[in-house]
């Protein structure tokens, strides 16, 4: 009996470790001679998967694993692969991801690889998305995909309230949108996101507002006129704080026959709304002095300990193509980062995207410096304070500011 | 001789095989990673520091100190502890009532119910979200509708800072009740029926039977629970993040999710870890107490 | 008597209909996840919310299917699932050895134990990777299950349960000259059944969920489980809300089936254990 009370554990540890073992099984790392590891994110991730055969087919030693990260979890993620140095060789990088993990030293320096790669220079993307390559001095990223936000809009509502055309102006705008919230009960003329981090961004870079990481400048007039009159919608009741019904219902109710979306909001509504097809259009953004908006989407960056950096380079130059962005573009709706592959029919005649392709002329990126993300967030509890604590608008952007000004060392 | 003497010790060691399998992975997974996170409290460990060691400095107490002085740290403290002085006694209140409720019966009916109790406990976390975040809606939530009925004006649930705390708690009480429903209908289990039969015998009332001897009877139980529960609602999380994110004004940021945001949206892990210290040091002197208070009453 | 009884069977009733009352509210989430996965997209954020769906769809599980790996998901999960029952053995073993022996340092070693729940796990998500790391167990399932294996909950509920149990019994068996592990698998995880069910049903949850440690430590989706899978399916901007309540659905249908299969073991217990 006492003899057996030793060997219970053991047999238990010995079988448990064999049975370990064995569901261990396979290749450690990925780290074989011919694959080139990639990790795209949640759906791209997947579909990312179906594009490899071409790539593959011009490459025949080389094996492309794709590994698809949710979203909700990428950085935690991402943190574990710099933490150990086990990363993937190609990873795609949401543009507001890139200055944080530039700067830690995570993405490799493609800067003297530039010229080999003709799809590389810079002139081939958007002026927007140029900035997300760049931190520092170095070049980080290669812009994979890009987004913007545009004006969605009810045509059939504004022009009950006189507008035939879309309001092109602050002015307008506004106009129109306290027209349509006089126009029924429960109605906001448009509908801005609270939590949204960049739209505060875009209403400044409208009026003129420039970003100085050196000396933050959220007090000057620009910064301050556009919170004016970002929050006089919320104090006039032009636009909602409380958070009202899904904004696809609302916009097929003309509850919210207004607001700023990104380019996935197309399919949304044709999929969600099927029966408001031809009341409804997108618009660029209304212009102040100018009609800036912001621009977004994902990068490919290579990671900093890859020892594929050729077939990395290689890689990504193919998934940067023209025809095969325009491939990608079909399969993951999602728009195209080249400005060539904006000149085919699919997209300048597309009467929804080429809204988009316009808009993508005139954009900034959030700025590549690795605090923006707390700069992003304070300013919205910034606003907060405004719209529901009811503070004093100069003093708190005083106090913004100061804020700011710490944070950037 | 020797015999003897290898046959003390394998005796003696019986509580330790036991206890070591789980020991041992506890020490390796948990206890040295938290030992590892109270060194990073004190350095200011970023993500550059990650990436490459030697970025990190050691910088005292300065993460500590910064945050005794961090106003949006001070709302957190005080909305954790009002989670838990209103939430935690309701979880128990309502799972014990529940449990004992159910266990009235074995009918089909019964066995029905302690599935359904259950439910909220395995309902998925988005499916919660879009559906209180439907009966909270202050326009067209069902509660509103509700209290239309009744001419009570419109509730702003989730827009104001102490309601939303409380709309919060509601929720978390809804979701935590199936968990401790089933423990203590397991302890319920441990009762022998001889109990009730005698004490029905004696003639005593239905009361006297809940307090005199169901109640007393499931003093390990409720011990349990209390001290899980509290240490689960003062890491309170959840809840926040999926229904408000820590608005309005801050009204609803508790201290796991004032770590969360530091540690995870900002990067900032050394501050983040000294937040979880100062909850890890709450959170051991609210459990001492209570062990130190169960004492007194009897072993465990 | 009659009296007695009458008052006894409407007290049963006041308890069932209370029992109605409160199990429609705690269930309606539940009840609308189900009815929502059969919902088609434009259905789905409808104000007010319908509870049966107007235009009933399977799509959402024919795309749900044929978008997951399903198989290689499947059965990673399964394995996570029965690996952490091994888990759920050593908790019972330790909670056991907290409960009924004596030994120096019991209690500080058992606070040590509880101090592992109180901590959040994002901060020490990063060492546990480092250690597993160095240990080599990156991309293999053991550095899947390993960390999750032993809980401090479950060693505590063990114990709190085991503590109640005679030690007369023990004593007895001891006497009678069974060794101590025999006395542990024959005669305490018999008496133990309840808590054996509760504590499986919550292992069985958290296994069946897991979600964490999969995607960290695998390098690639050969190790992915099924709720991996089914959050790839969730866009940046764009949620398919119909797809994930099909995913969710069918993730709650085997936690309801071993609800049901250990509830009974809840349930009866003691009372036929014989234990006074």
């Amino acid at each position: 009996m006492k003899k057996k009370s030793i060997v219970y554990p053991s047999i238990l540890a010995v079988a448990l470790s064999g049975v370990l073992a064995g569901c261990g099984g396979g290749e450690s790392g990925g780290s074989d001679d011919n694959t080139l590891t990639v990790w795209a994110m949640g759906e791209e991730g997947k579909l990312l998967n179906e594009m490899t055969a071409g790539y593959e087919e011009a490459h025949p030693d080389v094996n492309v694993k794709v590994q698809a990260i949710p979203w909700e979890s990428a950085y935690d993620k991402l943190l574990t692969a710099v933490a150990s140095g086990n990363g993937p060789d190609v990873l795609q990088l949401g543009t507001t991801w890139v200055a944080e993990f530039a700067d830690a030293g995570a993405l490799l320096d493609l800067s003297e690889h530039i010229e080999e790669y003709p799809e590389f220079d810079p002139e081939n993307y958007f002026d927007g998305a140029q900035t997300s390559m760049k931190y520092d001095d170095q070049i980080v990223g290669i812009p994979w995909y890009v987004e913007t936000r545009t004006m969605y809009y009810r045509t059939d509502l504004l022009e009950e309230v006189g507008y035939s055309e879309p309001p092109a102006n602050w002015d307008e705008l506004k106009d129109a949108a306290s027209k349509l919230s006089e126009s029924g009960e429960d109605v906001y003329g448009l509908d801005i996101d609270l939590n949204d981090q960049i739209t505060p961004f875009i209403f400044a870079w409208q009026n003129g507002f420039e970003f100085d990481a050196e000396n933050p400048n959220f007090t000057s007039p620009e910064f301050k006129g556009a919170l004016e009159y970002y929050t006089s919608y919320f104090k006039e009741g032009i636009s909602t704080t409380s958070e009202g019904i899904d904004i696809v219902q609302a916009f097929k109710d003309g509850q919210k026959p207004m607001f700023f979306s990104g380019p996935w909001m197309i399919n949304i509504l044709n999929d969600q709304a099927p029966d408001l097809e031809g009341k409804w259009a997108v618009a660029p953004m209304p212009a102040q002095e100018s009609n800036v908006s912001s621009i977004g989407g994902a990068n490919f960056s290579v990671f900093h300990n890859s020892e594929k950096v050729d077939e990395a380079l290689d890689f990504i130059s193919y998934m940067n193509e023209v025809d095969t962005q325009l491939e990608w573009m079909e399969k993951s709706n999602t728009l195209p980062s080249r400005l060539e592959a904006w000149e085919d029919p699919k997209l300048a005649d597309d009467e929804m995207y080429s809204v988009f392709g316009e808009q993508l002329e005139n954009t900034k990126g959030a700025p590549p410096i690795k605090e923006w993300e707390k700069i992003a967030q304070e300013l919205l509890a910034t606003i907060e304070r405004i719209n529901i604590g009811g503070a004093d608008l100069d003093e708190e952007l005083e106090k913004f500011n100061e804020k700011a000004d710490s944070l950037i060392e | 001789m020797l015999n003897q003497l290898l046959k003390g010790t394998v005796r003696n060691r019986h509580p330790f095989i036991f206890i070591a399998p789980a020991l041992i992975i506890l020490i390796l997974f948990s206890l040295i990673p938290i030992m590892i996170a109270f060194v990073i409290s004190f350095t200011d460990m970023d993500l550059k520091g990650l990436a490459d060691w030697s970025n990190i400095s050691f910088i005292g107490l300065q993460n500590y100190t910064t945050l005794l002085a961090d106003t949006v740290f001070h709302k957190a403290l005080f909305n954790t502890f009002f989670y838990v002085v209103i939430g935690v006694p309701l979880v128990i209140i309502f799972s014990l009532s529940i449990a004992l409720l159910l266990n009235y019966g074995k009918t089909l009916i019964f066995t029905v119910f302690r599935a359904v109790y259950f439910m909220p406990a395995i309902t998925n976390i988005i499916a919660v979200a879009v559906v209180w975040g439907f009966l909270y809606n202050t326009q067209y939530g069902l509660f509103n509708y509700v209290l239309s009925l009744a001419d009570i004006d419109k509730v702003l649930w989730l827009e104001e800072p102490v309601m939303a705390k409380l709309s919060l708690i509601i929720l978390a009480v809804w979701k935590g009740i199936g968990i401790n429903m089933i423990i203590f209908l397991a302890a319920l289990q441990g009762i022998p029926n001889s109990y009730y039969e005698a004490a029905k015998i004696d003639g005593a009332k239905r009361w006297q039977i809940l307090f005199f001897i169901t109640l007393p009877l499931l003093r390990y139980a409720i011990f349990f629970v209390t001290v899980t529960t509290l240490i689960g609602w003062l890491q309170f999380f959840e809840e926040p993040f999926i229904m408000t994110q820590g608005g309005p004004l801050d009204g609803t940021v508790s201290m796991a999710l004032f770590i969360y945001q530091r540690g995870f949206q900002f990067s900032e892990f050394g501050y983040a870890a000294a937040g979880s210290f100062v909850l890890f040091i709450v959170i051991i002197i609210v459990t001492l107490l209570q062990f130190k208070l169960k004492k007194s009453d009897a072993e465990y | 008597m009659s009296s007695g009884k009458s008052k006894n069977n409407t007290e049963r009733w006041i308890a069932t209909i209370l029992l109605i009352i409160g199990g429609i509210i705690v269930s309606l989430p539940f009840i609308w996840m189900i009815s929502s996965s059969f919902k088609p997209e434009n259905e789905i954020l409808q104000i007010p919310p319908t509870l049966i769906a107007e235009n009933p769809t399977f799509q959402n599980y024919i795309d749900l299917f044929t978008n997951l790996n399903f198989g290689v998901y499947l059965r990673n999960t399964l394995i996570i699932v029965a690996l952490s029952f091994v888990g759920l053995f050593f908790n019972a073993m330790a909670g056991y050895g907290f409960a009924k022996y004596h030994f120096k340092g019991k209690e500080k070693v058992f606070y040590l134990v509880l101090a592992t729940m109180m901590i959040p796990g994002q901060v020490t998500m990063i060492p546990v990777y480092l250690l597993l790391n160095e240990m080599g167990l990156i991309n293999t399932m053991a550095g899947i299950v390993l960390p999750g294996l032993a809980a401090a909950f479950s060693i505590f509920l063990f114990r709190m349960f085991m503590a109640t149990i005679p030690t007369d019994l023990i004593e007895a068996a001891r006497l009678d000259g069974a060794g101590e592990f025999y006395i542990f698998f024959r005669l305490i995880i018999p008496i133990s059944k309840p808590i054996f069910a509760v504590q499986g049903i919550l292992t069985f949850i958290a296994a069946w969920n897991s979600f964490l440690w999969p995607l960290i430590i695998a390098n690639d989706e050969s190790l992915y489980t099924l709720s991996v899978g089914l959050s790839l399916l969730k866009g940046q901007y764009a949620n398919n809300f119909a797809l994930q309540m099909a995913g969710a659905a069918f993730m709650v249908i085997p936690i309801i089936i071993i609800f049901s299969f250990f509830q009974k073991y809840i349930v009866e217990g003691f009372t036929t254990s014989g234990l006074k």
